[in-house]
């Protein structure tokens, strides 16, 4: 019980460095990670919504809410290797395991996703915008949210270790993801023939519940609810094994 | 049954430290690649060959409750390798040991603190891995920077920071952790005439509380003058274990 705690305090410490070297002696400090999602809403508002004619209501917060929550999986697993390799020193003199280190870049990500969903709201408001009470599955589906992306990053964090160039893949992989993901257009616009394929992607999956449940008032069904809850849990599963297997063998490679 | 035996055995002679036949292979490839494409250019051009190294061969001993105990041998004899195995740091390739209490390794000199960041911050995330909430660390930081000498230098960045500063921190925070059982590897190395008196009073008195510590060195009169007991390894191989003048007298022969 006594060694559960000290992880969390451990973990809470890496994430707390983490944060402050990420912004460390930057003049912007914080405001550059908000810039990022900010720049990237903007690029994209004005190539979908003025160049191709999106007819999406409200494009901006519905692009918004699409990208804070791909952002946090993105950035998450990219922000793995060098969570990792910062800290190869201690890997190997302490006992601090690779594990603790993943979820402390994963506490660290998801604190700025937090602060970056209070400035969605602050938005969403001003705007004008109404929460119905759907908007209570945001307490469902970020923990969701925050699982997959666990389990994903536990899945590759043995192939950054191991291979130098995972990195460049992982980040060609993330392009075609995003292109794969409803961020910018509607899920609906998937022809048919494919959407069964599609909708297996389960960040397509959360991000359609956060924008039903934030934007539109609608609960998620409860079968396509338990679908996701399985694919969670089974990428979560698949990221423990994993994990369990090859997470410690490469401590001595790094 | 066995399981029950072997624990009512430890109770009775109390034994903190057992470690049973611990193997420590390295494979060591001809031609090391690191990327993920190297290892499929690899596939086509045939076989890789290896070189298994033995860092450790068969190594089993057993250390008693409150006793320190030297580790000697050559250069790349296994002493760190085995420190690291006990410290939970990596894995043995085969082979078990059991530890009974808290164990906390004190091994390398940089101890993995992050450069850019302040030695007081630093040693917050130190302190937790070691096993201190914040506030406990919060409490000691005092002693801690006054018993390393180094209290004017709280808030220099640590890579401004000597490696003897920087051992004198990591002992210091050790010490102030209170781990039941201590593995030291070469702390003196680093530190001046005025810390190694300081060091072997804070063991003393730590030893007098039931700990127990394995002392890894080449400072083979600190040895002598510390240890009751010594291993010595040998190319990996546990060449002998007893009264540490026994021990000394024949590593100086080899």
């Amino acid at each position: 019980m006594k060694a559960k705690k000290n992880h969390w305090n451990v973990i809470y410490e890496l994430a707390r460095l983490d944060f402050k070297l990420k912004y460390y002696g930057s003049a912007l400090g914080f405001l550059w990670s908000l810039l990022k999602p900010f720049l990237m809403l903007g690029i994209l508002y004005v190539v979908f919504f003025y160049f191709l004619k999106v007819t999406i209501p409200n494009y901006e917060i519905y692009l918004f809410l699409g990208i804070i929550t791909w952002n946090f999986f993105a950035d998450t697993t990219k922000d793995i290797a060098p969570g990792i390799s910062s800290k190869a020193h201690l890997l190997q003199s302490t006992s601090l395991t690779p594990a603790t280190v993943i979820a402390g870049t994963i506490l660290h990500s998801l604190w700025t996703f937090l602060i970056t969903l209070v400035i969605f709201f602050i938005f969403f408001f001003a705007l004008g915008l109404h929460l119905t009470g759907s908007a209570i599955m945001l307490l469902i589906l970020i923990p969701l949210l925050v699982l997959i992306t666990t389990g994903v990053s536990l899945c590759i964090a043995p192939l950054y270790m191991r291979f130098n160039d995972f990195g460049h893949m992982w980040d060609i992989l993330l392009q075609m993801l995003f292109w794969a993901t409803p961020i910018v257009y509607d899920y609906k616009i998937v022809p048919a023939s494919v959407a069964k394929w599609y909708l297996l992607n389960p960040i397509t999956r959360v991000i359609v519940d956060m924008r039903n449940a934030v934007l539109y008032g609608f609960f998620p069904e409860p079968k396509q609810m338990l679908i996701t809850l399985t694919i969670t849990a089974l990428i979560y599963f698949i990221g423990t094994v994993i994990f369990k297997k090859y997470g410690k063998k490469f401590i001595e490679e790094l | 049954m066995e399981k029950n035996l072997s624990k009512n055995y430890k109770k009775n002679y109390n034994i903190v430290i057992e470690t049973r036949h611990i193997i420590k292979e390295y494979r060591i490839p001809h031609e090391k690649t690191n990327t993920l494409f190297g290892q499929i250019l690899g596939r086509f051009k045939g076989k890789t060959t290896y070189e298994n190294f033995r860092a450790l061969n068969d190594v089993s001993f057993s250390l008693h409750k409150g006793e320190m105990v030297g580790l000697i041998g050559k250069n790349g004899s296994g002493k760190t390798t085995l420190l690291k195995i006990l410290g939970g740091i990596i894995q043995p390739s085969s082979g078990s040991f059991t530890i009974e209490g808290t164990v906390a390794p004190l091994i390398g000199l940089g101890v993995g603190f992050h450069g850019e960041l302040s030695a007081e911050e630093n040693l917050y995330l130190y302190g937790a891995i070691l096993g201190m909430p914040r506030k406990k660390i919060k409490e000691k930081l005092d002693e801690i920077f006054s018993f390393a000498g180094v209290e004017r230098f709280r808030n220099m960045k640590l890579k401004h920071f000597s490696s003897g500063m920087v051992a004198r921190l990591a002992f210091s925070t050790m010490v102030q952790a209170d781990p039941d059982i201590l593995l030291l590897d070469e702390i003196f190395s680093v530190g001046d005439k005025d810390f190694i008196p300081q060091c072997l009073t804070k063991i003393a008195e730590y030893r007098q509380r039931g700990k127990t510590i394995l002392f890894a060195s080449h400072d083979l009169s600190a040895i002598e003058q510390q240890c009751e007991r010594t291993i010595l390894l040998d190319k990996g191989e546990l060449k002998m274990f007893g009264p540490t003048k026994d021990v000394v007298q024949y590593y100086k022969t080899i």
